[in-house]
């Protein structure tokens, strides 16, 4: 249960009703929705910053779920965890993800780790990131896609808080998947 | 010229800024929008606020301004604070006008000769007929002030507001309110509106966005599209009709109002005659 009222779309605001045009948009959407301009502002930002882009969509959801389990956000966790195996990772690469496994083992290449421990470092640690990390990332990765990935993980970051925030519910579609699949 | 303005004067926008003083009332009508009550929760705007209201507003372009609750008068400062408002554009205070003792009367005086008109609900020509929806007393009361008002130099209109009204009770109305003192062109008669209070007692017309007229709508809530959108069902203000949280500066709901009306498509406005 969350902690604010989330407006389905007979309470939709003016600004918020595109949001809904589709059917239930969710409830970071229906919190949103609470202050429309903040909505229609965040929702594009959100939408670049996590949607398809130059980055692929699997080294996006190993950034969205890492960052995600490093900030202990249960509801991104969850949603982000169907979102990784659509995506095409594995069991064992989500779970390391989680932290429920070691990343070096389920975790090969020299790119992936090298993202992995900087988003490690960005989203959980203070100040700087150590030198010998931002390093490693640089020496496999361009300057436009560290400009997004760090991006990504500041956007994820917002929901992390924003979700643990307003104790936002995971939706029972994704509960059902994450038990078949046995990943809750 | 704003492109507030220009809206305006192009008839693409109405030209008022409504402003909810507050959500408290002295009496709890059955078709209330807002469930306005004695105890009902007050969310006063504050004096201050509305003069920043009725400033930006005139900046923008607006060219009227229209006060609401609640019940405005119950906010001993209204009547000083319209005053001040006047002098940047023209006041409508909307009031069940049951309030004016000679005591409340007498601190009218900042109002008269200002350019502040008042709208006072009367739906029916008998006493019992009024009263069963607005409470009691709330004829004589009327019938009493608004004399008394109009004396003072106080343009009064009349507001009905009915779910329908035969015409020869319609007749003795408006045979009322000229004996008040009340021109016909200062009575307007319009539907209940299905929201608030009105809805648990199966009462009013169903109006959606394009049913009722774009009037940018301040409260302590944020900015509506209309003085019928900031209601209240059980004790929660409604959103349905939000433009945007943020009413300092007014013209981010003003800039939003504008895009928002550049989208809609003709509605019923006019044919419910929801004013």
């Amino acid at each position: 249960m969350a902690t604010v009222r989330l407006l389905d779309a007979e309470q939709a605001p003016l600004l918020a009703r595109p949001f809904y045009a589709k059917g239930d948009p969710g409830p970071i959407v229906a919190s949103l929705a609470q202050v429309p301009e903040l909505l229609e502002t965040a929702m594009p930002f959100i939408s670049t910053a996590l949607g398809p882009s130059a980055i692929s969509w699997r080294d996006k959801e190993l950034v969205i779920v890492r960052t995600s389990a490093v900030l202990e956000c249960s509801y991104c966790v969850a949603t982000h965890t169907a979102v990784a195996l659509d995506a095409g990772l594995s069991h064992q690469e989500v779970r390391a993800l989680r932290g429920e496994e070691d990343i070096a083992s389920a975790f090969r290449d020299p790119r992936e780790l090298a993202l992995l421990a900087w988003v490690g470092e960005l989203a959980g640690g203070r100040g700087s990131v150590p030198a010998a990390v931002r390093d490693g990332l640089h020496a496999h990765w361009e300057d436009h896609e560290v400009v997004e990935l760090t991006v990504v993980v500041g956007a994820t970051m917002l929901l992390n808080r924003l979700a643990t925030g307003l104790e936002l519910p995971v939706s029972a579609g994704t509960e059902r998947r994450l038990a078949a699949e046995g990943l809750r | 010229m704003s492109a507030v303005a220009e809206a305006v004067a192009e008839g693409k926008l109405p030209g008022r800024v409504w402003m909810y003083a507050d959500y408290h009332c002295n009496l709890a009508c059955t078709y209330c929008l807002t469930e306005s009550a004695p105890k009902a929760p007050r969310r006063v705007i504050g004096r201050e606020r509305m003069l920043e209201i009725a400033g930006e507003a005139a900046e923008l372009g607006f060219t009227d301004l229209g006060v609401t609750g609640g019940e405005p008068f119950l906010l001993r400062w209204l009547p000083e604070a319209l005053a001040e408002m006047s002098e940047r554009l023209p006041v409508l205070v909307l009031t069940n006008g049951t309030l004016f003792t000679r005591r409340r009367l007498a601190e009218l005086a900042p109002l008269v000769q200002r350019d502040v008109a008042m709208q006072i609900s009367l739906d029916r020509p008998d006493p019992d007929d009024n009263d069963e929806m607005r409470g009691p007393e709330n004829f004589r009361k009327v019938v009493d002030a608004v004399p008394k008002l109009v004396d003072k130099g106080i343009k009064v209109r009349i507001a009905t507001t009915v779910e329908s009204i035969e015409d020869a009770e319609l007749d003795r109305l408006c045979a009322l309110h000229r004996e008040l003192g009340v021109p016909d062109e200062d009575h307007i008669v319009r539907p209940i509106v299905r929201r608030g209070r009105a809805l648990d007692h199966d009462l009013g017309v169903v109006a959606h966005q394009v049913d009722v007229p774009a009037e940018l709508t301040v409260t302590v809530d944020g900015a509506f599209w209309s003085p019928f959108g900031p209601t209240v069902h059980d004790g929660v203000v409604d959103t349905d009709l939000l433009i945007t949280r943020t009413t300092r500066p007014l013209s981010t709901a003003a800039n939003a109002m504008l895009r928002l009306t550049g989208e809609l498509p003709e509605g019923d406005d006019v044919a419910l005659n929801i004013r």
